[in-house]
């Protein structure tokens, strides 16, 4: 579930826990990799994707949000 | 919990288009403003992610003749967005959207391509085009920022949820920090609603799940329910919203693609285009969005938006306006996946937006009660009205203010502390049901006995298994956290509206546009130019017919 946040890139300056207007990562701590606590109520808006400076955090397409297409003939 | 105690001269509940216009244009008048966000305004709103068009009458574009564009405006899906507003308020709007336009790009928000406007989309082939394309992907913190170079007090992460009165009048409102255990008095002398729409009331796309909404899932009718409360008049909350959007990724941004909508073998669904058009798109469902849904009953489905046959410079066109559109992710998604929409066809669906309805308001925004305005989806869906209306009821505000100023709220400490004992009740609870269990208890009851098809019957049902749902969750639910407790908050507010949605249905004897009354089949023309009124009396919704103020 979105979104995914790679430990290895995060700087835990917590800008996406600032800025998320559902706050998914309620509960995350100061200067720790944020915690994705309510992944159900994200909004797929990409603001935390988009904010965040180490390009470190993506989101993942639940699968029932798959998007159908028709297969080429 | 600890109490804090604001005071300014403005209040904007909520942080969207709307609230941040109001309050940027209340705070260049001199006022003291607060925006109140109940999360952060950077993304917040139901454009937070971006938009990519605008209703914008520019005459030398359009013509000198303004009424000549709001007659071809309200073709399309506009109407929908206008209807029972009166058309003064609309000719209000359409009048001053080059001025924010103009605005908006001396502030950094782009609204030209090439130097030149261009209008694409929503548009019928050949005809006028009213939606002027801008790239609004970075909006919200633009506005943020000019907001703040304006000495506006953005105070994010506090649920304002109920407004404090004097005499019929607004005198402030209490919030809930949605973080820490704290309560917030705020005394104004106006109080500017602008909290967006209503979603999570009937069920979103995908069977249990609360969120694949094309909107935002915290945006509960939260302004419109304490407008309710204090007083203050709601219309037509009972008539549905129906949108159309891709299969299963709830988004907007219908005219954003370039195509044809085509069924599976290929022919075109409406008369309108046969190639791609992306000067105009497919408006076909605005004429009727319901129509993807028919096709799919009817065993003629599945639906295609199809834009096989899109010029490169089409192509290019989309890729361009997607992200302003907020459809970054869904872009992502087609890329990961190998989608490319010059070759595959994307399935397109009718998606069931529950309610809407508005606030009753004035020529200059304001509410039944003295100094309460409402802008944004409170009033009419769209950024270009949210945008105007956000300015001009920043003016209405700031006139109210200097006309009677802020009210004073003597005993607000005992009011604000009878709000904070439901807080504590919700939070206190050990055992019981979290917000979630009710609000799906509460969209299947919406869902089965006020949906798509409605009788005097089901309504009557419903409303009485609803009137037991809410006595419920008043008694069991609970917040394990903070922010739990403000999702409960959520959740009465759309109790509250499930019930008005109710007596509204109950009282509407016709049936309109997708407001079907399987027991009144006719739509009743003595209701044409009516709005339907629902206010609170004895705790309870009652409704009357009321003539629109033209």
């Amino acid at each position: 579930m979105p979104p995914v946040i790679d430990p290895d890139k995060c700087i835990r300056c917590g800008k996406c826990v600032d800025t998320c207007a559902e706050d998914v990562y309620f509960g995350s701590r100061r200067k720790q990799v944020p915690r994705v606590t309510y992944p159900h109520e994200c909004a797929y808006c990409n603001g935390c994707v988009e904010e965040c400076p180490a390009e470190a955090i993506r989101l993942r397409v639940p699968l029932p949000m798959m998007l159908l297409y028709k297969p080429p003939a | 919990m600890r109490m804090e105690h604001l005071k300014c001269d403005v209040l904007c509940v909520g942080g969207g288009i709307g609230g941040l216009m109001a309050g940027i244009r209340a705070a260049e008048l001199g006022a003291k403003v607060i925006v109140a966000e109940k999360g952060n305004v950077i993304h917040s709103g139901k454009s937070g992610g971006g938009c990519d068009h605008f209703l914008c009458y520019i005459p030398d574009v359009h013509g000198p003749d303004m009424n000549a564009y709001i007659e071809q405006m309200m073709t399309t899906q506009q109407a929908h967005n206008f209807q029972g507003l009166g058309m003064k308020r609309v000719r209000a709007h359409i009048a001053k959207t080059f001025d924010i336009i103009r605005l908006w790009d001396d502030w950094g928000i782009p609204t030209k391509q090439n130097g030149k406007y261009y209008f694409a989309g929503h548009a019928y082939p050949g005809g006028l085009r009213c939606l002027l394309k801008y790239e609004g992907r970075r909006q919200k913190p633009v506005l943020t920022d000019q907001a703040r170079k304006r000495k506006v007090n953005i105070v994010n992460r506090v649920m304002i949820f109920d407004l404090l009165t004097r005499n019929g009048s607004v005198a402030g409102a209490v919030g809930i920090d949605t973080r820490t255990d704290k309560i917030i008095a705020f005394e104004a002398g106006s109080v500017i609603l602008g909290t967006g729409g209503v979603t999570r009331l009937y069920p979103a796309l995908t069977p249990g799940w609360l969120n694949n909404n094309a909107t935002r899932p915290t945006l509960t009718g939260d302004g419109r329910l304490m407008a309710y409360r204090a007083g203050a008049e709601l219309q037509d909350v009972e008539m549905r919203v129906l949108h159309v959007g891709p299969r299963y990724f709830a988004r907007f941004g219908q005219a954003t693609w370039v195509g044809v909508f085509r069924d599976p073998e290929g022919r075109p669904i409406g008369p309108f285009v046969t190639k791609p058009e992306r000067l105009y798109g497919d408006i076909t469902p605005e004429a009727n969005k319901a129509i993807f849904r028919d096709y799919s009953k009817a065993g003629r489905g599945p639906v295609y938006m199809d834009g096989r046959g899109m010029t490169q410079e089409d192509y290019e066109d989309i890729m361009h306006w997607f992200p302003h559109e907020g459809l970054t992710p869904m872009l992502d998604h087609m890329k990961e996946e190998g989608i490319d929409h010059r070759k595959h066809p994307i399935e397109f669906m009718t998606y069931d937006q529950g309610c809407q309805g508005r606030v009753v308001t004035n020529e200059k925004g304001e509410a039944s009660l003295k100094g309460l305005y409402a802008i944004g989806d409170e009033l009419a869906n769209g950024v270009s009205n949210a945008s105007v209306f956000g300015w001009l009821c920043g003016e209405s505000a700031v006139d109210h203010v200097k006309n009677a100023g802020v009210p004073g709220v003597t005993g607000m400490k005992e009011e604000v502390e009878e709000r904070a004992s439901l807080v504590h009740e919700l939070s206190s609870r050990k055992e019981g049901a979290d917000w979630t269990e009710v609000n799906v208890a509460l969209q299947q009851i919406m869902h089965d006995y006020a949906g798509a098809r409605r009788t005097e019957a089901l309504l009557s049902a419903g409303a009485f298994h609803l009137a037991r749902l809410k006595k419920k969750a008043y008694e069991i639910m609970r917040a394990g956290n903070r922010h739990e407790l403000i999702r409960c908050l959520e959740v009465l507010n759309l109790i509250y509206l499930g019930e008005i949605v109710f007596q509204g249905a109950l009282d509407r004897k016709e049936t309109r546009g997708t407001h079907v009354r399987l027991d009144y089949p006719l739509t009743d023309s003595r209701m044409n130019g009516m709005i339907h009124v629902a206010r609170r009396v004895n705790g309870k919704p009652i409704t009357e017919w009321r003539a629109i103020n033209k």
